[in-house]
């Protein structure tokens, strides 16, 4: 494919908008690529200066920016919290364009296919945003359409599709949080939280406790994308159990809620199997926003885990 | 540019917490001022250690060091006007102490604001100083800024709840100021010399900070005006009253009709809008609070007074004001909401003319001005609403501006109530202070020699704020 010269067609248009914004940095508290790196080139603000910096002629374009810039997982959290009413995702978008067939294009926390792909096309298929074709024998992402769900991740048989840049949301990130948390004396439930439903109200800051939590919170990018290995590796670090929330019915965007379902039912059916209370792993949708509605799903879990106490004991 | 040794500060803080990559200068170079400026790098140090080499090593080579938290500063003062490193303290966020029978805890200077008042809910109480960027402020800045917020009126800065600190000297050296107790008498108070100096006198690696009871009952109150003056009269006699309000807003016309553009809340267009707060132990108490001010309120021609203890009632209530600033950006599709002249104090009989000769000056100067803010500890907020590409509208900006402060010294106010002074307000602050700053310089000197904590601010700032640096807008 022939290598076009980086130019702002599609960003011109928000020249105007981004002057609007006054860079309170009221949006960046909400994003998870921020949060993992805390870097505030990771952050929606940081994101739009860039973007201003681009469009001013003040910033060169580099694969550096465009890396940046395409590492968003299109939670929208910064467009809902941004009372200026600029929606970032959306020039995001834009800029994701503008880099595409450039020198600078890069995948950023979008889906790559390596060798072992066996061409199934089950990722094809399954992607909801028509961001995965098949052309010349190769799968190929579109970076602009793919937002970084990760479903294709999961779906695909062969573990030939993965994300460079995950932030913490890939499974062996996950699986090292796990282990970490449950080797401390006190850690007894992994729950798995979608961003989309749920963000945890800590945002920056650690607490440094005394005694540790009994659970931790793993957020991740869709029920969709948390596979049946790592849902059960919590039990291998002898965990007591595994609580996944994820939306309601409808409210997914990319029907992972179905997909994490089927998931846990079958898990559940596992347990049953091998002598072991179905309950130890449990699903709850949660309502966007409602922490309320969580925690007390958290509580309840917590309960009847503490009922059942550990694994070794049945 | 002097050189710098970027390997050396990589073997402090490790690689991956260090950048000179353009993008990231581009980016900590501005924060939510009107300026900008490039580091030549971004350092992220994770510990108390590595300040103290990356100070000691700045200091040898004579670099500037500008000490940067949450970045939503509003007058430049993490703007790194002379380059230098750029230390993003938001690595250093633990919350280390709650100590409830002793009534303080300890926390490093990334922690956010929002997060550790959530550490402290479980324990019943709070941590008062709070500005309208909680969400993201850092503990760090806010002592640095010696900010405030809605609250300020009965519970104080953030200088009235820092017991103690750790701080990191300009030559690398620690130094543990204050104590843990609630008073203190012993020599000089350094530590809370050190809250409001704006990085230019040290590091802060962790602080002390008391806190106080969440209160029972609060309750919300609201009253339109349909003169600015009579809401002014009607701050004044409530401070007067003897009560202590926990809050007291006002909110000007040019500041509903943004709100009521960005949030659709159908808030009345008055003149302006009054909001205010009693909190407290005993509901009789808090009653009686909240009926003298409404009293008040309607004695000086408040209408459609209105009150709540409900949660989600005073949520609402209140929600046109939280979204105040980020709503005044869409006052108008040409025009951009600028912090400028944006939190002078004036005592309270002087609220009403400030608010008027603030909407006089603005039409004066063709640029449109807002008038709000935290009224019971007698601070007065603005925003300038202008078109930020256009030279003629800095040229007017920078008249009101000085029209502005101009007005607030003849009425014995202050420059700066809690946003602080950085580069935007350094002039102003210059001719209010003129007959200390010889004396603040050479505090400045015996702390920092060599002049490399966040040069160009305060006392070292340029006079003509404009030029000062570059704007983050593009101006024709």
């Amino acid at each position: 494919m022939e290598i076009r010269p980086f130019e702002t067609k599609h960003l011109d248009k928000w020249k105007s908008t981004l002057d609007s914004c006054i860079r309170c940095g009221y949006c960046y508290e909400h994003c998870p690529v921020f949060k993992d790196t805390r870097w505030e080139s990771n952050s929606p603000r940081g994101k739009m200066i860039m973007i201003y910096g681009l469009l001013s002629g003040k910033l060169d374009p580099s694969t550096y920016i465009a890396d940046k810039i395409s590492s968003c997982f299109y939670c929208g959290r910064c467009n809902a919290a941004c009372s200026s009413g600029v929606t970032l995702t959306d020039i995001i978008t834009d800029a994701k364009r503008d880099f595409q067939g450039t020198e600078f294009e890069t995948p950023g926390s979008t889906s790559v296919t390596n060798t072992d792909c066996a061409a199934c096309l089950a990722c094809v298929r399954i992607c909801p945003h028509e961001a995965r074709e098949f052309i010349n024998g190769k799968i190929v992402t579109d970076t602009v359409k793919c937002q970084s769900c990760g479903i294709c991740v999961d779906v695909c048989p062969n573990k030939a599709v993965a994300t460079n840049l995950s932030y913490g949301t890939d499974r062996s990130s996950l699986n090292r949080e796990i282990r970490t948390f449950l080797e401390k004396d006190n850690g007894k439930a992994i729950i798995f939280g979608c961003n989309w439903s749920y963000y945890p109200d800590f945002q920056s800051s650690v607490m440094d406790p005394e005694t540790p939590p009994e659970y931790k919170i793993l957020i991740n990018m869709c029920g969709g994308r948390l596979e049946k290995p790592l849902l059960l590796e919590p039990f291998l670090q002898n965990a007591w159990g595994v609580l996944v929330a994820c939306c309601p019915d409808g409210d997914c965007e990319h029907d992972g809620n179905v997909k994490a379902k089927t998931h846990v039912a079958a898990l559940r059916e596992f347990l049953k199997e091998m002598d072991m209370d179905e309950n130890r792993i449990q699903l709850v949708q949660i309502a966007h926003g409602d922490k309320a509605g969580f925690q007390s799903a958290i509580d309840k879990f917590m309960e009847n885990l503490n009922t059942l106490g550990p694994l070794n004991r049945q | 540019m002097k050189k710098i040794d970027v390997p050396i500060l990589k073997n402090i803080v490790g690689e991956e917490n260090i950048s000179t990559d353009p993008a990231d200068l581009f980016i900590y170079g501005s924060d939510s001022s009107v300026h900008s400026a490039r580091p030549w790098v971004v350092v992220r140090p994770g510990d108390t250690q590595q300040v103290q080499q990356i100070m000691a090593y700045a200091n040898q080579e004579k670099i500037p060091v500008v000490t940067r938290g949450g970045g939503s500063g509003m007058c430049g003062q993490t703007v790194p006007v002379q380059g230098g490193i750029t230390l993003d303290m938001k690595r250093m966020n633990k919350i280390l102490e709650i100590n409830a029978p002793d009534v303080f805890c300890r926390v490093q200077p990334g922690v956010v604001d929002d997060d550790l008042n959530k550490a402290l809910s479980p324990f019943g109480v709070f941590y008062p100083p709070t500005p309208a960027s909680s969400r993201i402020a850092t503990i760090g800045g806010e002592i640095g800024n010696n900010a405030s917020g809605v609250r300020s009126v009965k519970y104080g800065a953030t200088r009235d709840s820092v017991l103690g600190l750790k701080v990191v000297l300009a030559d690398g050296s620690l130094v543990t100021l204050g104590a843990r107790t609630r008073v203190e008498a012993t020599g000089y108070q350094v530590h809370k010399l050190m809250v409001g100096s704006e990085g230019t006198l040290g590091v802060v690696v962790e602080a002390t900070l008391s806190f106080v009871p969440i209160p029972k009952f609060r309750c919300l109150g609201m009253a339109n005006f349909d003169r600015l003056e009579d809401a002014g009269t009607a701050i004044a006699d409530i401070m007067a009253s003897g009560v202590v309000p926990s809050m007291l807003e006002l909110v000007d016309s040019v500041a509903i009709k943004a709100v009521n553009k960005t949030m659709d809340l159908g808030l009345p267009e008055v003149e302006a809008v009054l909001l205010y707060e009693a909190d407290g132990m005993v509901k009789e108490a808090v009653d009686y609070e909240i009926n003298t001010m409404q009293e008040v309120c309607k004695n000086n021609g408040g209408t459609g007074l209105t009150s709540s203890y409900d949660a989600k009632e005073r949520a609402k209530i209140f929600l046109g004001r939280k979204k105040l600033f980020p709503a005044l950006s869409k006052f108008s599709d040409a025009l951009s909401s600028t912090s400028l002249a944006d939190d002078m104090a004036v005592p309270y009989s002087k609220m009403a003319e400030t608010a008027k000769m603030i909407h006089e000056i603005a039409a004066r100067n063709n640029i449109i001005m807002t008038a709000y803010g935290h009224c019971g500890s007698g601070c007065m907020h603005t925003k300038i609403l202008m078109a930020p590409n256009r030279q003629d509208q800095w040229e007017s900006a920078k008249r009101a501006v000085a029209e502005i402060y101009e007005y607030v010294r003849s009425v014995k106010g202050t420059t700066s109530a809690e946003h602080g002074i950085g580069i935007s307000k350094a002039s102003a602050f210059k001719a209010e202070k003129n007959d200390s700053l010889k004396l603040m310089i050479n505090m400045k000197k015996a702390f920092d020699p060599n002049n490399i904590l966040n040069p160009g601010k305060l006392m070292d700032a340029h006079e003509d704020w404009v030029t000062a640096t570059d704007l983050r807008y593009t101006v024709a």
